[in-house]
C-alpha cells in the first residue's frame, strides 16, 4: 500500500515536469492573469519631468547590473539587458516604457524575460520598483 | 529489510526528480540591490562638476573614439551612449595549451583539437545624468563587457560550466578596473574637469 501511494506520487512529479499546454486559439483576447500581470509591471511616480524619469530607469538598470542597449526619450523607452551571472549563457532582458499620465504622474511599466520567457513573479517587479523608487527621491539632495 | 530499501530507494528518485525541475537562479535576485552592485558602481562612476551635460557626452564619444570605440547607439536628450570595437581574441597561452593537448591526444592516437578564443566584441553603455537640482554636477557611469566567439575544435570537458561549443560565443562583464580608470582619466582631460569618484 505505501508502495503504491509512492508510485502515485511520483506519477504525480512525471507530471509537474511535463510540457505546458498548447496555447490558446484566441491569443490576443486579454486574459485575466494578463491584467494581473500588467498591474503589477505598472506604477505611477509623482516626477513632473519625462526626461528625469527616463534617467532615473536609466540610473536604477544600471545599479542592477543592467546594461542599457537602447533609450529613446520621445517615446519614453528604455531597453537594457544582463547576463544570469555566474550563468553566462542565460539572459534577462527588461524593456522600461515612462509615458506621462492626465494627473500629471509619470507612468513606469516594465516587462521583463528569462531567456525568452515572460517574467510573471511580483518580486521581480516589486524589487525594481523599489530601487526605481530610491533613485528618484533618495539621495539626489546628497550629492 | 526488502520494502525498506526500496522505499530508500523511491525516495532518492523522488529528489532527483524534483532537482530536476529546479531552475538555476530565479529571477528576482538579479532585481535586489547588492553589496556587490554598489562597488560595481564605485568603480563605473564619476562626477564631474559642470553644468553642460551635452559637452560631457560629446566628449565622451570622442574619448571611445580615440580608444577605437564605433558608436552604435546615442540619446542626447536622457545623456546615453552605446558604442563597440571588435578585435582578435588570439591569446599565445591557448594556443600552448591547444598545441600540448593536441601532442597529448596524438600519443593516445586521437586528434584532439580544443576550441581557442577567436574574436571579441568590447562593448560599452553609458549614461551621464544630472545629480544636483541646479544641474553644476554630472555624474558618469559607464559599463563595459564583452562577447568572445570560439572557433574551431571541440571541447575537452564538456561537462565543465563554462563549455562552449565551437563557433558560439560566450559573455562577460569586464570588472576590471583599468579599463574603467583609464576611460575616466581619458575623459577628465577632454574635457579640462576633474572626474570625481563617488
Amino acid at each position: 500500500m505505501p508502495l503504491r501511494a509512492l508510485l502515485v506520487a511520483i506519477l504525480l512529479l512525471f507530471a509537474a515536469c511535463a510540457q505546458p499546454p498548447p496555447p490558446q486559439v484566441d491569443l490576443l483576447a486579454p486574459t485575466e492573469a494578463q491584467m494581473k500581470l500588467r498591474s503589477l509591471q505598472t506604477r505611477a511616480f509623482e516626477v513632473a519631468d519625462r526626461n528625469a524619469a527616463i534617467r532615473g530607469v536609466i540610473a536604477t538598470l544600471q545599479d542592477l547590473g543592467f546594461i542599457i542597449e537602447r533609450a529613446n526619450a520621445p517615446l519614453g523607452l528604455v531597453t537594457a539587458a544582463r547576463f544570469a551571472e555566474p550563468n553566462f549563457r542565460d539572459v534577462i532582458g527588461v524593456t522600461v516604457t515612462v509615458r506621462p499620465q492626465a494627473d500629471g504622474k509619470m507612468l513606469v511599466r516594465a516587462n521583463a524575460i528569462y531567456n525568452n520567457q515572460p517574467v510573471e513573479e511580483p518580486e521581480v517587479y516589486q524589487n525594481f520598483f523599489a530601487a526605481l523608487e530610491r533613485a528618484l527621491f533618495v539621495g539626489r539632495e546628497e550629492h | 529489510m526488502l520494502p525498506d530499501l526500496r522505499t530508500r530507494f523511491a525516495t532518492l528518485a523522488t529528489a532527483v526528480l524534483i532537482a530536476g525541475c529546479a531552475s538555476p537562479t530565479p529571477p528576482q535576485e538579479f532585481f535586489r540591490l547588492t553589496e556587490a552592485s554598489a562597488l560595481q558602481r564605485a568603480a563605473q562612476t564619476r562626477m564631474f562638476e559642470t553644468t553642460n551635460g551635452r559637452e560631457l557626452l560629446s566628449a565622451s564619444a570622442a574619448t571611445l573614439q580615440d580608444l577605437g570605440f564605433q558608436i552604435d547607439e546615442s540619446a542626447p536628450e536622457l545623456g546615453f551612449l552605446r558604442a563597440a570595437k571588435e578585435r582578435g581574441a588570439r591569446e599565445y597561452g591557448q594556443e600552448i595549451l591547444r598545441g600540448v593537448i593536441f601532442v597529448i591526444g596524438l600519443a593516445g592516437r586521437s586528434v584532439t583539437l580544443i576550441p581557442v578564443d577567436l574574436q571579441q566584441q568590447i562593448v560599452a553603455s553609458m549614461a551621464i545624468r544630472p545629480v544636483t537640482r541646479d544641474g553644476t554636477r554630472h555624474e558618469v557611469r559607464i559599463a563595459f563587457y564583452r562577447v568572445v566567439w570560439k572557433g574551431d575544435g571541440q571541447q575537452a570537458s564538456q561537462s565543465s560550466s563554462d563549455y562552449t561549443p565551437p563557433g558560439e560565443q560566450r559573455m562577460e562583464m569586464i570588472r576590471g578596473a583599468e579599463i574603467y580608470q583609464q576611460f575616466f582619466a581619458r575623459l577628465s582631460k577632454a574635457v579640462f574637469l576633474e572626474a570625481h569618484r563617488i
